[in-house]
């Protein structure tokens, strides 16, 4: 017999790795549409935030050092077309330090930049959470991104006795995330100099405990020395623990509740990915893909069976047949 | 030379595959009673070896290009006209105001929004600059550090126009752009570019601190004014007898720039278009020689193994075709 067996496998599989080839040279790259995110990372830098109450390698770490590297962490997750942006907040104002860059491209610039914060950046010292978080949430729809807060929630000076003003926006329009940063006991915060030189903790009169702007809260007519006039909060100064700082977890739940937004507690960088991309709205961006490698790879086991398939084959018989002489099945013949 | 890299390594992991061609042949099988009956033909052991080989380099070749080999870009020293720049801006704000002082409306355009259009074409045109970005208000603030990323350059930049903060305080926000530069490049062309829209009056206390770092970095300073029309400019002279910092600011933090002891020079513009002019002026004062490194694209290797896999394979489907039974029909296989 002088023809060629077009039956034989072999030949079929050595033609598959052939078509296999080809096709590497004619379509090496498709491009797909792969899910990216796009966010806004505002980091809290009043002074509460640097409590140090997380602890990284055994050492106390400061909440912002904690934001800093459960961000950058993040940053290594997420996955390539994704866009981040970076601004901070302090007094009742969020400010933009970039607009949103790309996380692979320009991953280093963004890691330097998140290094860099330091609550040395602050403008002011007030920390008035709700309106930093409003304009937050302005700044991030107007970016078309996603909005990551980070934020202890101490509100200095404390909130009037008619609690957070009230959001203009309309809840639910922008997704995003308010992460909670610090522990859920009290902690001193760290005092600083005028040269911003660490000089121990703040004292329980280094800060206003109560807020004296605006209506009186109720009952104030039953404390010491009130009168309706002259001292309508009561004539004593309010003592209570605006010195110490934990997260305020409640707090920022209902912020959260009233924004439309949803509230997490900062672990690390991995639960903080998880966090966001529950809620994250994806934006599918063109990706090139590379098909090469299984074009390649499947003509590499194509040809690899053409030589040893009967060979496998063969083996494979030889082993049930020894299974079958081994273990005769009843009811079975050979 | 450089390194041979990979995409997917993994695929390599099947490499000894590759090896089962010397054992196995992929052509068919005969049963023959003895070799001893066929003549040695050393043609016939050539071309068995070459299909043994040819079988190897296919799997071998194809492995190869499965892990997307190439030779990783050489980095290559180059020199060109530039510098290291890092723009200082101011973002308290009265930089949201027109030129003219007054809340933009209609068409008009803030200063920093003229600065941001104009800033954004100046980096355009300078590829070869190394830039950083810092902001200042009250306090000063890193915004992206000195780099060749083109990108968040100007997605710093984009962000200048935004509500801007409290007060101008240059002091502070000059020391951090001093702090900027790497003491280790000081041979290098650099410097500040400092945007405001207002002076302030520089700490006594921090003038001297301010006046040994930029010796020390040596570090040349451009300052441009956006002067908001009918305020003070940096040449006014004050009323006689009120020579103090305080009543002319503009003027006395020139004069301070002046006595640095590093190469300056001020810029006052009452107008975007002025504006433009003095960054072309800046453009063409900052060309010095600067070596940077650019990447060469790297060398794509993939083509390659798959065709050499592509030409072993044919070789083997040749073979194949060519093959031709011995003895019964449907011979063994």
């Amino acid at each position: 017999m002088m023809r060629p067996d077009l039956r034989d496998p072999r030949l079929v599989l050595l033609t598959l790795a052939m078509l296999s080839l080809v096709a590497a040279f004619v379509a090496p790259k498709i491009t797909v549409r792969r899910p990216s995110f796009d966010l806004l990372a505002v980091v809290d830098i009043t002074g509460s935030m640097n409590v140090r109450d997380y602890a990284a390698s055994g050492r106390p770490i400061s909440r912002l050092d904690a934001v800093k590297a459960a961000l950058r962490a993040m940053l290594a997750e997420m996955p390539c077309p994704s866009h981040v942006g970076l601004g901070v907040f302090s007094e009742r104002k969020t400010f933009l330090l970039f607009e949103p860059i790309d996380v692979c491209r320009d991953f280093a610039p963004l890691e330097a930049s998140i290094e860099a914060l330091d609550w040395r950046m602050a403008w002011e010292g007030d920390s008035r959470v709700s309106a930093g978080l409003f304009g937050a949430i302005e700044m991030a729809r107007r970016l078309n991104s996603d909005l990551l807060f980070f934020t202890d929630g101490q509100e200095a000076p404390p909130l009037p006795a008619r609690g957070a003003p009230t959001f203009d926006g309309r809840g639910g329009e922008l997704r995003g995330l308010i992460v909670g940063v610090g522990g859920y006991e009290l902690s001193p915060i760290p005092k600083f100099d005028d040269r911003g030189r660490e000089i121990g903790f703040l004292g329980v009169d280094d800060v206003p405990h109560e807020s004296r702007f605006g209506l009186p809260p109720e009952g104030a007519e039953r404390r010491e020395g009130y009168n309706a006039r002259n001292a309508p909060f009561g004539a004593a100064a309010a003592v209570g623990v605006e010195h110490l700082s934990s997260v305020k977890e409640d707090y920022l739940r209902s912020l959260a509740e009233k924004t439309g937004l949803a509230y997490a507690h900062l672990e690390d960088g991995k639960s903080l990915w998880t966090d966001y991309a529950a809620i994250a709205s994806a934006r599918p961006r063109e990706a090139a893909f590379d098909l090469r490698p299984f074009f390649g790879a499947a003509a590499a086991l194509s040809t690899f069976f053409a030589a040893a398939g009967p060979s496998l084959a063969r083996a494979l018989a030889e082993m049930r047949r020894a299974a079958l002489t081994r273990h005769p099945q009843p009811g079975r013949s050979k | 030379m450089n390194a041979l890299g990979f995409d997917h390594i993994e695929a390599l992991f099947l490499a000894p595959l590759a090896l089962i061609p010397l054992l196995r042949s992929v052509l068919r099988e005969n049963t023959i009673p003895s070799l001893l009956s066929v003549p040695a033909d050393s043609l016939s052991a050539v071309a068995g070896g070459f299909l043994k080989l040819g079988g190897v380099i296919a799997i071998g070749a194809s492995l190869f290009g499965a892990a997307g080999p190439h030779i990783a870009g050489a980095e290559q020293e180059r020199f060109a006209e530039g510098a290291q720049l890092v723009m200082l801006i101011d973002r308290s704000g009265s930089m949201n105001e027109t030129f003219a002082g007054r809340t933009p409306s209609g068409g008009e355009e803030s200063k920093a929004a003229a600065a941001k259009r104009i800033l954004k074409r100046f980096v355009e045109a300078r590829r070869h600059d190394l830039v950083g970005v810092a902001a200042f208000s009250t306090a000063p603030m890193l915004v992206t550090p000195i780099s060749d990323h083109l990108d968040s350059t100007k997605a710093a930049i984009d962000a200048i126009d935004r509500p801007g903060l409290d007060y101008t305080n240059i002091a502070r926000g000059l020391a951090m752009a001093l702090s900027m530069f790497k003491t280790s490049e000081a041979d290098l062309s650099r410097a500040v570019l400092l945007i405001s829209d207002g002076a302030g009056v520089i700490d006594p206390k921090l003038r001297d601190d301010l006046k040994a770092e930029f010796r020390k970095t040596n570090v040349s300073l451009y300052w441009l004014f956006l002067r908001t029309e009918g305020s003070r400019g940096i040449a006014d002279i004050a009323a006689e007898d009120d020579e103090s910092p305080q009543a002319a600011p503009e003027r006395h933090l020139d004069l301070f720039f002046r006595s640095l002891g590093v190469p300056y020079r001020g810029f006052e513009a009452e107008s975007a278009e002025a504006t433009e002019e003095a960054l072309k002026q800046i453009d063409r004062l900052e060309r010095h020689p600067v070596h940077y490194v650019e990447k060469m694209p790297r060398t794509d290797l993939g083509a390659w193994a798959f065709a050499l896999a592509f030409v072993a394979t044919s070789l083997l489907v040749v073979a194949k075709l060519a093959e031709v039974g011995l003895g019964v029909k449907g011979g063994a296989r």
